[in-house]
C-alpha cells in the first residue's frame, strides 16, 4: 500500500465528526482533569478508558489521545496560578510561570504556555508521523531473542529512571513481573498463583489493576490529609502574550520540542527531565538569562515546549515497536487491547488505516488544543472551585463503575481497592509506580518472547547473543545501568545535573 | 522517618517476600507438568528467577541503607499529615490514621453490600462516607451530588454501553 493510499484509508476512518468529536472532547476533559489540583493527566487518560469500552477502536484512542494532549498542556494552568503543577512535567513550568502571575502577568504566561504547547505538539507528532513507520519498519525483522532483549532494556531504563533510586525502580519493576505472572501458564496452561480461584485464571485485569494503582491512592491521600492541594488562584492579569513575546521565544520553544522528541521517544526517560532540559538550555542560550527564575516569558515557553514535545514522539516506541514509553501511553495500550489491537510493527502492516488515522487525529488535536486551553485559562477558576469533598468520593465512584464495566465482574473492583492500597505504600516508601505497571504490561510479552527463543534454541541462552541487535539492546542495558548507578553516586555525593533541581517540585501527581 | 530506614524497610520486606515464595509460594501454588524437557521451559522457571531477583534487590537496598547517612525525609511527602502540613486545624497523624482505616473498611463494606444492595445505592453510601471523611460537615451540593453521581454513570453504563451494573435484592433501577 502506498503513503497515499495510507492516508486515504486513514481519512476514510477519521473523516467523520464523532472521531473528531472524542478528540475535541477528549482534549477538553484532559485540560479540566490536568488542570484540577489533585487530578493528574494519567488519572484522566485512566478514569476516561472505560468510556471507551463502546466506541469503535479509532474513535476510542482518540479520545484517550485527547485526554492525554490535553492534560499535558492542563497541568501548567495550577502550575502558573497556583503553583501547584498538575502533572511532574509542569514543575518547570513553576519556576517562571509562577513569578510572572505574582507580577499579575498570569494571563501572559498561560498564553505563552498554550502557544509554545501546541507548536511543540505538533512538531513531536510530525516526529511521530516521519520516524514511527521507519521504526517499525526496522522492527519487522524482530525475532523473539530480539524482542526480549528490547523489552529488557526498555523496563531496565523505565525501572531506573522514574524514582530516586535505580534498587527502588528495579523492585517495583519484579514486583509488577510477578503480579503478571497470575493465571494460567502461557505454554502449558498450568495454574500459577491461581489458589484455585477461575477469576484469577486470565490473570489480574488490566484496567483494574492501573486504576487502582493511579487513581485510587490519590483519593486515599485526599483522606489521609484532606488540605493538601489548597492553594490560591492568581487574578489572569490585564497582560496577553504578543506575536513579540511568541518570536522572541521561538527559537527556544523549538529547541525544546527538539529536545522532547529526543528524549519522548526514548522509553521511560518521560517529560519532567525533558521540561528542565528544555529550561535549562533555554536560560543558557538567552540573552535574558537573568531574568529567568524571576518571571521570564522565554522560561515558560522553554519548559512547555520541552514538556508537550514528549506527547507525540512517546507513541513512537508504542506504535513502532509495541513498547509504552510512559504510564500514560501505557494505558493507552490498555485501549489497543480491550479493542483487541496489539500495537507494534505488525500493526503498520496490519492495520495501517488505524495508524494513519491516528496520525490525522493527532495533528488535528493541536488545533483542539489550541482552542480548548484557550477557553480553559478563562475558566480555571471554576474548576479550582470544586470542592475537594465532591470531586474525589465521585472519582472513587467513578472508577468502581468504570472497573465492573471492563467484565461485569465485582471481583475486578475488589482488585482495585487492593492494588490502590498498594500504590499508596509505594507512594509511602518512595517506589515509583510507574515501572510496576510498564512490567505488568509488559510482563508476560517478556516471558513469552524468552519462552519462545527458548524453544527456538532448544533451551540454549546463547540465543539470546545471536545477531547483531541483541547485542546492541544487551549493550544499551549495559550502558543505562551503569549510568544509573554513576547518577546514583553523584547524587549521593550531593552534586546536580546543570538545570535541574536539587529537590523536585511537589507535583499533584508525587 | 529517614531514607535509611526507610531504605532497608523495604529491603527486608523484598528479602523476606522473596524467601517465603521462594520456600512456600512457588512450590505450593504454582503448578508445572512433570513431562517439561528444559528447566528454561517449565512454568516455574520465570517465577523463581523473578523471586530470586527480588531477593537480590532486598539485599541491595539493605546493604545501600547502611551506606546511607539517614538523611530525613520528612519533607519527601508534604501530603503527609505527620510531615508538618496539617491538613485540617488539629488535625493528629493518629486521625489520620484513623480516617485511612475507616477507608479500609468502606471498601471492603462495599465489597459485601454491592451484590446485596446494588451497585447505585452502595455507591451513594460509599460516596457521602469518602466525603464525611475528607470534611466533617456535608453540605447539601455534596448530598446532591451523592445521589446523582450514582444515578448518572448507572444511566451511561446500564443504558448506554450495555453493562449489567447489579441491581441488588431490594429496589430495582428501570
Amino acid at each position: 500500500m502506498s503513503f497515499l493510499d495510507s492516508l486515504m484509508a486513514g481519512l476514510a476512518l477519521v473523516g467523520n465528526v464523532e472521531a473528531f468529536l472524542a478528540l475535541g472532547i477528549g482534549v477538553a476533559i484532559g485540560v479540566v482533569g490536568g488542570a484540577i489540583p489533585g487530578m493528574s493527566a494519567t488519572m484522566a487518560v485512566a478514569l476516561t478508558l472505560p468510556f471507551t469500552f463502546t466506541m469503535t477502536p479509532i474513535t476510542g484512542i482518540l479520545l484517550l489521545l485527547g485526554v492525554y494532549k490535553g492534560g499535558i498542556f492542563g497541568g501548567s494552568i495550577p502550575a502558573i496560578l497556583i503553583k501547584t503543577p498538575g502533572t511532574p512535567a509542569s514543575s518547570a513550568t513553576v519556576l517562571d510561570g509562577y513569578p510572572m502571575a505574582e507580577k499579575g502577568e498570569a494571563g501572559r504566561a498561560l498564553g505563552m504556555a498554550l502557544w509554545a504547547s501546541c507548536t511543540a505538539d505538533l512538531i513531536s507528532n510530525l516526529a511521530l508521523i516521519l520516524f514511527a513507520g521507519w521504526l517499525a519498519s526496522f522492527a519487522l525483522s524482530f525475532r523473539p531473542p530480539e524482542f526480549f532483549t528490547l523489552i529488557l532494556f526498555s523496563l531496565t531504563i523505565i525501572a531506573g529512571v522514574s524514582g530516586n533510586s535505580l534498587l527502588r525502580g528495579a523492585l517495583s519493576a519484579l514486583l509488577g513481573l510477578l503480579l503478571a505472572t497470575v493465571g494460567l501458564d502461557l505454554i502449558y496452561g498450568t495454574n500459577r498463583f491461581t489458589f484455585g480461584d477461575p477469576n484469577l485464571m486470565g490473570g489480574l485485569n488490566f484496567i483494574a489493576v492501573l486504576i487502582g494503582l493511579f487513581a485510587i491512592p490519590e483519593i486515599l491521600s485526599m483522606v489521609w490529609n484532606p488540605g493538601a492541594h489548597d492553594g490560591q488562584a492568581r487574578s489572569l492579569g490585564k497582560n496577553w502574550v504578543t506575536f513579540a513575546d511568541y518570536r522572541k521565544s521561538f527559537k527556544s520553544i523549538v529547541r525544546g520540542s527538539m529536545i522532547g522528541v529526543f528524549l519522548g521517544s526514548i522509553p521511560g526517560i518521560g517529560a519532567a527531565p525533558s521540561a528542565f532540559l528544555s529550561y535549562s538550555e533555554a536560560r543558557r542560550k538567552s540573552p535574558d538569562r537573568d531574568n529567568f527564575g524571576k518571571g521570564e516569558v522565554e522560561g515558560v515557553a522553554a519548559a512547555e515546549a520541552g514538556n508537550n514535545g514528549v506527547a507525540g514522539a512517546t507513541l513512537i516506541p508504542l506504535l513502532a515497536l509495541g513498547v509504552p514509553g510512559d504510564v500514560i501511553t501505557a494505558i493507552i495500550v490498555g485501549a489497543f487491547m480491550i479493542h483487541g489491537l496489539q500495537p507494534g510493527p505488525m500493526m503498520f502492516v496490519m492495520n495501517v488505516d488505524i495508524i494513519y488515522g491516528l496520525f490525522i487525529g493527532l495533528i488535528v488535536s493541536s488545533v483542539f488544543l489550541f482552542l480548548v486551553g484557550s477557553v480553559a485559562i478563562r475558566g480555571f477558576r471554576l474548576v479550582a472551585d470544586i470542592p475537594r469533598a465532591v470531586l474525589f468520593p465521585a472519582v472513587l465512584i467513578l472508577c468502581v463503575y468504570g472497573v465492573y464495566a471492563v467484565n461485569n465482574n465485582l471481583f475486578d473492583v475488589g482488585v482495585m481497592f487492593a492494588m490502590g492500597w498498594v500504590g499508596f505504600m509505594m507512594a509511602r516508601y518512595d517506589v515509583p509506580a510507574a515501572p510496576f505497571l510498564i512490567a505488568f504490561i509488559l510482563g508476560p510479552l517478556l516471558e513469552d518472547n524468552f519462552r519462545q527463543a527458548m524453544l527456538m534454541s532448544g533451551g540454549s541462552p546463547a540465543i539470546l547473543f545471536s545477531s547483531p541487535i541483541t547485542w546492541f539492546f544487551w549493550a544499551l542495558t549495559g550502558i543505562t545501568v551503569a549510568a544509573i548507578i554513576r547518577a546514583g553516586l553523584r547524587a549521593a555525593r550531593g552534586e546536580t545535573l546543570p538545570g535541574l533541581p536539587a529537590k523536585p517540585v511537589q507535583t499533584s501527581e508525587d | 522517618m529517614t531514607d535509611k530506614v526507610l531504605q532497608m524497610r523495604l529491603g527486608i520486606t523484598a528479602l523476606l517476600a522473596a524467601i517465603i515464595l521462594l520456600v512456600y509460594g512457588i512450590p505450593n501454588w504454582v503448578s508445572a507438568p512433570s513431562n517439561v524437557p528444559k528447566i528454561v521451559l517449565s512454568p516455574l522457571f520465570w517465577p523463581e528467577v523473578l523471586a530470586w531477583l527480588t531477593g537480590l534487590a532486598g539485599l541491595g537496598l539493605i546493604l545501600f541503607s547502611w551506606r546511607d547517612k539517614g538523611v530525613a525525609t520528612e519533607d519527601r511527602d508534604p501530603a503527609a499529615p505527620d510531615s508538618g502540613a496539617r491538613g485540617r486545624s488539629g488535625d493528629t497523624p493518629r486521625h489520620a490514621y484513623l480516617r485511612l482505616a475507616a477507608m479500609a473498611v468502606l471498601m471492603i463494606v462495599m465489597m459485601w453490600l454491592m451484590p446485596r444492595l446494588g451497585m447505585v445505592w452502595t455507591a451513594m453510601i460509599g460516596f457521602l462516607v469518602t466525603a464525611l471523611l475528607m470534611q466533617p460537615r456535608i453540605p447539601i451540593s455534596t448530598l446532591v451530588a451523592a445521589i446523582a453521581v450514582p444515578l448518572v454513570l448507572y444511566a451511561f453504563f446500564a443504558h448506554v454501553a450495555g453493562v449489567a451494573i447489579p441491581q441488588g435484592q431490594f429496589v430495582r433501577l428501570p
